[in-house]
């Protein structure tokens, strides 16, 4: 008997605390009608934004609240929408944290900033720009628009992007890029680590420079492209036979090599100060 | 209409003079009708300039001198070799630094003047806590005292994001420093020039983040 009411006290107790916790979070939802190519921006200091393409010319925006101390305030105008989480006084990461999920029309211009994320993006057509200092960063199938990401040290990874502009700064977040093809590929980091995995396709110019990381590139045997490639003060290797090329980088053995594959239809430069460099064959 | 609610409305002004309560307020505001003097003078000259037109290097100059006046820059140790360098993209790559120093040097100075009888004050945390900047090759980079008081207004606001912000300052001065050395010793070399515009963009990308979490 004792022990049953022990257990029934126990059940309310947790019930009542699982009560005054799920009250604390809030859920809110917000709408707006757009058109073409709206412009749509987030800005959250703590927490999760993950956008994906709505079915219509509506812009949704879902957000869970995770204290009172934290409001989500909003901007409508035109074909603008702009939702930023407003944090009140004492808020801190948790309190002050917010999870963001926003669905847009495909051709949508998108820019998130979250200073910890992570954010992600994917199946959007218009432009997509990402800051975060330590947040993780995934986008995913994006087609035809221009993908901007800066982050400081968090990672970034592109997966099946093509027919843009990509251009990603982070000063140590590592930055992986699986099947990424374009125009313009631009890849600028201190000391995160590079790793590629695609065509080099498109026809584009891809630069992946980096300080004191390493950089490692994966490619088709049929690959068509004018590599070069050069570590100051690192290694580099490569698992291609190439044809030689007249440039004025010195292939010096170890540390720089240079030279053509297929119809050299992309241009390709692999720059890393002191890290180490491998072209690698697929 | 207070000047208070004439800056709100300010950017509604261009092309539209029929507004008889903010005709009025400039008549009688001297502060007010100086900075739409000032907008309509800026925004005249824009249209004349040519979009790939550089402005002369007389604007970069008087710039550069504002600044060491200042005490924002120094005059950067460049052999003589580099002094006139034919090639354009350094004007470039020179305005990027300029332009963040004076963002960061406004915003700084404004920041200051908002902040508390009490509070820490960034000037004497930075000096008592001397970090100067050693530029010889080997040397670790370290940050410098403007960096500090950057670090000290992201402090204020945001405490445990200073560690991270102090690590990336680190490390893309220590990017730049070898950029820098890497130019100095091949001067004509594209890579070595790119490596430094590529550092360049990271350390402006580091400031303008520090900046946003820094400011209210």
């Amino acid at each position: 008997m004792e022990h049953r009411e022990t257990l029934a006290k126990l059940v309310v107790a947790v019930l009542f605390a699982g009560t005054v916790v799920a009250s604390a979070e809030t859920r809110q939802e917000f709408r707006f009608k757009v058109h073409r190519r709206a412009s749509v921006s987030v800005a959250n200091q703590f927490g999760p934004i993950w956008v994906k393409p709505s079915s219509g010319e509506e812009v949704v925006v879902t957000a869970v609240l995770h204290s009172d101390k934290v409001e989500v305030d909003h901007t409508y105008s035109l074909n603008r929408v702009s939702i930023t989480s407003h944090l009140l006084a004492g808020a801190d990461a948790e309190s002050g944290r917010v999870e963001y999920q926003v669905s847009v029309p495909a051709d949508a211009n998108v820019t998130l900033h979250s200073a910890t994320g992570p954010l992600r993006a994917e199946r959007l057509h218009g432009d997509v720009m990402l800051e975060g200092n330590t947040a993780n960063v995934d986008v995913r199938d994006l087609i035809g628009g221009h993908v901007h990401i800066k982050t400081l040290n968090g990672p970034v990874t592109l997966t099946n992007v093509s027919d843009g502009h990509v251009e990603i700064t982070s000063v140590g977040g590592d930055v992986a890029l699986n099947s990424v093809n374009g125009p313009l590929v631009h890849v600028n980091s201190t000391s995160g680590r590079i790793v590629y995995d695609g065509d080099f396709g498109g026809g584009g110019e891809y630069s992946l420079m980096t300080h004191t990381g390493d950089i490692e590139a994966t490619a088709p045997s049929y690959a068509s492209i004018d590599v070069m490639a050069s570590s100051t003060q690192g290694k580099v290797e490569n698992d291609f036979l190439l044809q030689p090329t007249h440039t004025s980088l010195a292939a010096k053995a170890g540390n720089a090599f240079a030279g053509t594959m297929g119809k050299a239809a992309s241009s390709v430069r692999l720059l890393s100060f002191s890290g180490k460099i491998h072209l690698k064959k697929r | 209409m207070t000047c208070e609610e004439f800056g709100r409305v300010l950017p509604e002004l261009e092309g539209d003079h029929h507004n008889s309560e903010r005709e009025e307020h400039l008549k009688t505001c001297s502060s007010c009708s100086g900075l739409v003097s000032d907008l309509n003078a800026i925004s005249a000259e824009a249209r004349l300039l040519v979009e790939d037109q550089e402005p002369s290097p007389r604007v970069w100059n008087s710039i550069a001198i504002a600044l060491r006046q200042e005490g924002l820059i120094r005059d950067p140790e460049v052999p003589a070799l580099l002094a006139g360098s034919r090639l354009r993209g350094w004007r470039l790559a020179w305005l990027r630094p300029v332009a963040i120093a004076l963002v960061v040097g406004a915003a700084l100075f404004l920041q200051l003047e908002h902040i508390p009888r009490g509070a820490p004050v960034a000037r004497q945390a930075a000096t008592s806590t001397p970090v100067l900047r050693t530029d010889g090759v080997g040397q670790d980079s370290a940050i410098d005292a403007d960096e500090v008081q950057l670090l000290n207004l992201v402090s204020s606001r945001a405490p445990a994001m200073r560690a991270g912000y102090e690590s990336d300052l680190r490390a893309v001065n220590a990017y730049i420093r070898d950029a820098e050395t890497s130019v100095r010793n091949n001067p004509n070399d594209g890579i070595a020039q790119q490596y430094l515009m590529n550092a360049y963009e990271q350390r402006a990308m580091v400031y303008e983040m520090a900046m946003k979490r820094a400011l209210p």
